[in-house]
């Protein structure tokens, strides 16, 4: 809408080419994200009674102590979140990437699984565990007479969040630690520096911009989720507040999406302000020479050291996963540290339909991350490479998809889509693209994250050099820009993909009929009854091996791929 | 590679499509239901009906409601099917749903003293729900706590922090069971009941199955929950119990045609299936568990099943009256919202501060702190507005949207939130102050 | 810049020897230095030179503390410093790359390797003045190293890493990353500047211009292995074998074999005739004949010579000189002839004779 309206066809200087990619994108994401949520959001400023454009609302909003509270409450516990991200993420990313570690790949896999929680059992699970009556706390307070609070209060949020979502920091910084030239380190260590002062002084600050990346987008993410909290009955905060008004019954109540608005302002001011903290800090391009810090053997102690730690994070972050796969193996579970007994009844039960949500499941989310690819690698090539105008608002409108919440996108889809129909009638809403659309738009600023860092990491002298030789601009992305952001092209298509195959809150509005959903629509069928907890941790595990496994998979080619182009030694 | 998987994708997409468009005599049903409950169901309904699918969509009942009313305007469900008669009573005053006579006759009008069905014919009551007191049985035993059994127990000092909840707003059925109170108690005591429970919660959950899945684990002792969930949870084998109050009542779970429906045979086919006698003894399956409306399906039912058609304890329940129910639900609901859910944690500091004090006194007596205590107890009781208030068309009309420009519900959220904390904060400073007269 | 500043930075106290002996270095299974002996002398500017691959930026790193030898001893000043890590060494190293850091202005970078050694604040600051004023940066100091020249990124490499005063200074192709004229001038004020501070120095170069030079003596390697260490001079002189004599400046390599024996030994030159060897000459199993360019005449006999029939292959006008390529038997030999103005240069494809003295040729193994 906005954003459209800033690309004046004549007075740039670009190639049509690049005009019409941005108009095309542009048109992409307003009937996809920008339409729907319009129509959504709209709401917020206008007027009660009179349906009047108004700010009323947000005055309302600031004057609401709740609201107040919500906010601060947010905000807190998103910084918190990234801080104890960092806290997990950093000697998990130091290890694999500085020292000679068994097991590094394995640990840069596994780290990737906490994203694939899929909802409602992982916050069973954690309940089993952590919660006030979990397996710890049963054993805590059996043993020493004490209890942990874990999984109460905002400090729960944290805790969950925290476990969820530092994949992110573990993944762009590992990035940025790989790119460091090993020089920079070696030149450090021989003016005298090493252990923590080295990496505190010259290591962290080069590989700053991956953090920051990671970070921002942790503190995003944390700050629009609304599942943790909710599952955890944290209401005061901004997310699950826009959410019980958004979907309660009868209310016309326009809170819930002037709400909306709020998340979606605070959430493009982080990414804005971790962008200006970057701004002139892409040190990949400044650096030359030998690739990657050097690997240095650890020594006994040391080794003894970092095993034990990675072991105790790897078991705390996969803790989730743990407790989901004793929960489908457990015939009854209920005030006790472990399950009564074990059964693999849950596992024949899903399996007959199972089948059919997996199906569904790698085709709306392959589908998805190959339409964040694409058009998250075009607008990384706008904004990076072109000088087109709009290109900007291109970046800002995707972002912006992070923070609107899937149920307001939902809703927005149903309004625009539902009053179109296809030639037999049926309404395009209804129709199972609509999921994948919904599903590419919600993971599209993940994708897009990966394509910036890919396409940074090609040199512009090797397309120059493709230029000179007769290549023209289309050619050379093919032949040249391409074949090299292979591996990050994939790296997006993986985080799209698989946080996309375990979204829920977009689909459940979507999804007509039970032939069309997805393993995340499944598992919340199944969670709704005391007899469906077994099954529906079962398709939780399932869903999580089905995902790792594409996962492993794609980083194994990546692996084989830069080996072949020489890019990792 | 990339273009291979696209391709492989497509044509997987292209198959999907074409086996949509098959399809034929299919009945799309949109319900709150879990699968445990709606997979017998859609398997009997197939088997007694060939030629007839059952296309289950699961939703919660409100975004199933905002669903219906979204898509009205090119509607492809045939059904709505949930627990919360509100739920149906929203629809049916949005001119969603359309009127239906279904063929099984001989049913009771009357279940406990709520009316089966909708009196215009809109919706219909297919199984009856009572609400009450869930328990599990190992957490009780390891907190040394009696079984509770009626509403005011669970404002006793002993079960602080151990009972949860769901939000009102947030689940229909909780809805009826704080309106029941309301009703039954009246409006000052029921609050104070109702604030007395409050006290006491370890947690307002979100979600109606939140509260079961909580007891269920053992992650919190009691719950206010619908009677099936405990019933269909000791069938899975979990260690719990459950109870009805004397105060309760016992509610329909309805079933009703969406309006302009694309299949209205096939969904006259499923109400009719559904009250039929086959249909009602699918209500005692063990995943079930739900008070089948006809009253012959009982000889059937397991040892120590309710019946709510034959069991003294039903028959002294309390008239629930629909349309006074119907005026205050959002009022009801926002309140709820904003004296306990969103200020619990000064509501428990308020209560633990009175209970520290009660224990206190009980040991030695001293007016001027009874007095103190006495204050503490009526200013947690204190309501921001009248029954009669509730119930007026200006405090409405900040619900609905009304086209009157009265007051915007967030001004009156900020009031009662504002005036729920300077209470609280007064009792516990009143309690403490008495807790230290005793010291 | 005057003699003070050795004091203000650069090394301390007196020059440092480093002795290297009997290293050895495996990448796994594959062996990058074989049997490395070394002894530079204070105050010695000292060049690795071979070709890339050849070991000396491996042994380079060696003695930095970034690759480890599985056997050997480095000594420098004294003290064995081969199971010391980097950061304890006391070593200064530029790197090839410079590795300033992007994130730190040129003073920071500068100041860097001071604030390690955790000197007091003003000390800092006086040190880093002292090092950027000796290479000439002082007024470049708050830029950041992007906004820097290559020149400029390299003295400010430079600076830093005297800064600390270190004990011997390693240079990591210095002058790779510079265009030609700036090679010639950096090269001369690092000769200087290494005089004036009487700082002990490898420069690892795989350019033999550039050793010669700036260097007092050369290591020549090739395969993980020390070929020969001399003298400029004496390397181009008397090369070891003929890697050497064919790395250091140019040499026709003639093929051929030793017959007869005592005083009457000759060299058959593979398809053009035989020349004899001179007596006392030590000849190799294998030997081949080594001559440099300027040493052999074309169509000249002067006395005491010896000649080969050729042809003229091909030639280039060099100036002061015309570099003739002459096929004898199945080589190509370059002969270097003296230009002067109104000679007639020789025609590619005439027959000649070419001549030179035996006591100018070597014969080298490999």
């Amino acid at each position: 809408m906005a954003f459209a309206a800033a690309i004046p066809i004549n007075r740039i200087s670009a190639k049509p080419g690049q005009i019409a990619a941005v108009a095309l994108i542009a048109l992409f994401l307003a009937i996809f994200l920008v339409i729907p949520a319009g129509t959504v959001i709209y709401t917020a400023f206008t007027e009660k009674g009179t349906g009047a454009l108004t700010i009323v609302n947000f005055q309302d909003f600031f004057r609401t102590r709740l609201f107040q509270q919500s906010f601060f409450n947010s905000v807190y516990v998103s910084a918190m979140s990234v801080v104890w991200g960092t806290l997990i993420a950093l000697p998990l990313a130091v290890l694999t990437t500085r020292f000679e570690f068994r097991g590094s790949l394995l640990i840069q896999t596994l780290g990737f699984i906490p994203l694939i929680m899929p909802p409602f059992v992982g916050a069973v699970a954690m309940q089993l565990l952590f919660g006030r009556n979990g397996t710890v706390n049963l054993l805590l307070n059996d043993w020493l007479g004490f209890r942990i609070p874990f999984m109460e209060g905002l400090n729960g949020v944290i805790f969950v969040q925290s476990l969820h979502y530092f994949p992110f920091i573990l993944i762009n910084l590992s990035t940025s630690l790989r790119n460091i030239d090993r020089s920079m380190e070696e030149a450090a260590q021989n003016l005298g520096s090493s252990g923590f002062r080295l990496f505190r002084r010259i290591v962290f600050p080069l590989a700053m911009p991956g953090y920051l990346a990671g970070a921002s987008l942790v503190f995003v993410k944390v700050f629009d989720d609304l599942a943790t909290p909710l599952l955890l009955n944290v209401k005061d905060m901004l997310a699950p507040q826009a959410y019980l008004r958004v979907t309660s019954v009868g209310l016309t109540d326009p809170m819930g999406y002037v709400i909306s608005v709020i998340l979606i302002v605070v959430s493009i001011f982080a990414m804005w302000l971790s962008a200006v903290a970057m701004r002139g800090k892409d040190y990949s391009t400044v650096q030359r020479g030998g690739g990657g810090l050097s690997k240095r053997p650890l020594r006994r102690g040391e080794a003894v050291l970092a095993y034990g730690v990675v072991g105790l994070i790897l078991l705390l972050v996969l803790s989730p996963h743990i407790g989901l796969l004793l929960l489908s193996l457990a015939t009854v579970w209920s005030f006790s540290p472990l399950p009564d007994g074990f059964t693999v009844a849950h596992y024949t039960r899903v399996f007959g339909e199972s089948s059919l949500y997996i199906k569904n499941t790698l085709i709306y989310a392959s589908l998805a991350g190959l339409i964040d690819v694409i058009v998250g690698g075009a607008i990384a090539y706008l904004v990076l490479r072109t000088k087109v105008i709009g290109r900007r608002w291109l970046d800002w409108a995707a972002t912006a998809a992070l923070a609107i919440p899937g149920v307001v996108l939902g809703i927005g889809y149903l309004r625009t889509f539902y009053g179109i129909s296809l030639p037999d009638g049926t309404p395009l809403a209804t129709l199972w693209v609509m999921v994948v659309m919904a599903l590419a738009i919600r993971r599209l600023p993940y994708a897009l994250r990966a394509c910036y860092a890919a396409l940074q990491q090609v040199s512009q002298s090797l397309e120059e050099a493709a230029e000179n030789l007769g290549a023209t601009k289309q050619r050379t992305i093919r032949r040249i820009v391409l074949p090299l952001m292979t591996g990050g092209l994939l790296a997006g298509f993986v985080t799209s993909f698989s946080t996309a195959a375990v979204e829920l809150s977009a689909t459940l509005m979507l999804i007509q009929s039970n032939s069309d959903a997805p393993i995340a629509y499944g598992l919340y069928v199944f969670m709704q009854s005391p007899a469906g907890r077994g099954p529906g941790a079962a398709l939780g595990v399932i869903a999580v091996i089905m995902v790792a496994a594409c996962t492993l998979l794609s980083h194994y080619v990546v692996e084989r791929r830069q080996k072949t182009l020489g890019m990792n030694k | 590679m990339l273009k291979t998987i696209a391709a492989a994708m497509l044509i997987s997409a292209a198959a999907i499509v074409a086996a949509h468009a098959e399809g034929g005599g299919k009945v799309t049903i949109v319900t709150s239901f879990s699968k445990d409950v709606t997979d017998p169901f859609k398997a009997s309904f197939e088997a007694a009906n060939p030629g007839y699918t059952l296309d289950v969509q699961n939703k919660s009942t409100s975004s199933g409601v905002k669903y219906v009313d979204e898509t009205k305007g090119n509607n492809q469900t045939d059904l709505f099917w949930a627990s919360a008669p509100d739920a149906f009573d929203s629809l049916k005053s949005r001119k969603l749903l359309t009127r239906f006579t279904p063929s099984v006759t001989g049913l009771p009008d009357k279940v406990g003293s709520y009316p089966v069905n909708d009196p215009d014919g809109f919706y219909f009551g297919f199984a009856a729900s009572g609400y009450g007191i869930m328990s599990n049985d190992r957490y009780l035993e390891a907190n040394n706590i009696p079984k509770p059994s009626e509403w005011g127990d669970l404002t006793k000092p002993e079960y602080y922090d151990h009972v949860a909840i769901a939000a009102p707003s947030r689940s229909g059925t909780t809805h009826l069971t704080i309106e029941t109170i309301l009703q039954g108690e009246g409006w000052d005591k029921g609050w104070g009941t109702l604030k007395g429970i409050g006290g006491n919660l370890q947690q307002v959950t979100e979600r109606s199955f939140g509260v079961p899945d909580a007891v269920n684990s053992g992650q919190t002792g009691i719950g206010i929950v619908i009677d099936f969930f405990a019933f269909s949870a000791q069938a899975s084998g979990f260690p719990v119990s459950f109870a009805y109050p004397s105060v309760t009542t016992v509610v329909p779970a309805n079933i009703g045609i969406v309006a302009n429906a694309p299949n209205q045979k096939g969904a006259e086919a499923f109400v009719n299936y559904l009250l039929s006698e086959k249909g009602q003894t699918v209500l005692l399956e063990p995943t079930i568990r739900r008070l089948p409306i006809n009253p012959a399906l009982y000889e059937k039912a397991p040892e120590g099943f309710p019946n709510p058609f034959k069991d003294p304890r039903f028959q002294s329940m309390i008239t629930f009256d629909a349309d006074v129910s119907k005026k205050r639900t959002d009022v009801v609901d926002t309140l709820f919202d904003q004296l306990i859910s969103f200020q619990l944690d000064k509501l428990k500091g308020a209560t633990k501060a009175v209970h520290a004090a009660e224990q206190a006194l009980a040991k030695s007596d001293n007016a001027e702190a009874r007095g103190l205590l006495e204050e503490a107890r009526s200013l947690i009781a204190a309501m921001p507005i009248t029954a009669e208030q509730a119930a007026s068309q200006e405090v409405r009309d900040a619900f609905t949207g009304g086209d009157q420009k009265t007051a915007r519900q967030a001004e009156l959220e900020q009031q009662w939130a504002a005036f729920a904390t300077e209470k609280y904060a007064g009792a516990q400073s009143k309690a403490e102050a008495a807790l230290a007269l005793i010291d | 810049m005057n003699m003070e500043i050795r004091n203000e930075a650069g090394s301390r106290g007196a020059a440092k020897a480093i002795s290297i002996t009997d290293v050895n270095l495996y990448y796994g299974e594959q062996h990058v230095l074989k049997d490395i002996n070394l002894e530079i002398k204070p105050g010695e500017f000292f060049a690795f030179l071979g070709p890339s691959g050849c070991g000396k930026t491996t042994l380079l790193r060696l003695i930095a503390g970034f690759n480890h030898a599985r056997q050997g001893k480095v000594v420098i000043g004294g003290e064995d410093i081969l199971d010391m890590p980097p950061w304890k060494r006391e070593i200064g190293m530029v790197f090839q790359s410079y590795a300033l850091w992007p994130h730190m202005t040129v003073a920071h970078n500068v100041a860097f390797g001071l604030e390690e050694r955790r000197l007091r604040k003003a000390e800092v600051e006086r040190r880093v003045n002292a090092a950027l004023d000796l290479v000439g940066l002082k007024h470049l100091a708050e830029r950041r190293p992007a906004q820097l020249s290559g020149g400029q990124q390299q003295r400010v490499a430079l600076a830093r890493t005297i800064a600390i005063e270190p004990r011997v200074l390693l240079l990591d192709e210095p002058l790779s990353n510079l265009d030609a004229k700036m090679r010639v001038e950096v090269r001369r004020e690092l000769r200087e500047l290494q005089q004036r501070l009487q700082l002990t120095t490898i420069f690892v170069t795989h350019d033999q211009e550039e050793a010669n030079t700036v260097c007092d003596r050369i290591a020549v390697f090739n395969e993980g292995r020390i070929q020969q260490v001399g003298t400029p001079m004496g390397l181009y002189e008397k090369p070891a074998n003929l890697f050497v004599a064919n790395f250091l400046g140019t040499a026709n390599i003639l093929d051929g074999k030793v017959t007869g024996d005592g005083n009457a030994r000759r060299f058959e030159v593979a398809g053009a005739g035989s020349i004899p060897i001179p007596a006392g000459v030590d000849v190799p199993e294998g030997a081949k004949l080594v001559l440099r360019p300027q040493y052999a005449r074309i169509g000249v006999n002067e006395p005491g010579s010896v000649s080969l029939p050729g042809r003229i292959a091909h030639r280039e006008f060099l100036g002061a000189t015309v570099r003739y390529g002459v096929q004898v038997g199945s080589a190509t030999m370059l002969i270097d002839a003296p230009f002067h103005s109104g000679d007639s240069l020789l025609e590619p494809g005439r027959e000649t004779m070419i001549g030179f003295k035996p006591k100018s040729a070597l014969w080298l193994a490999n």
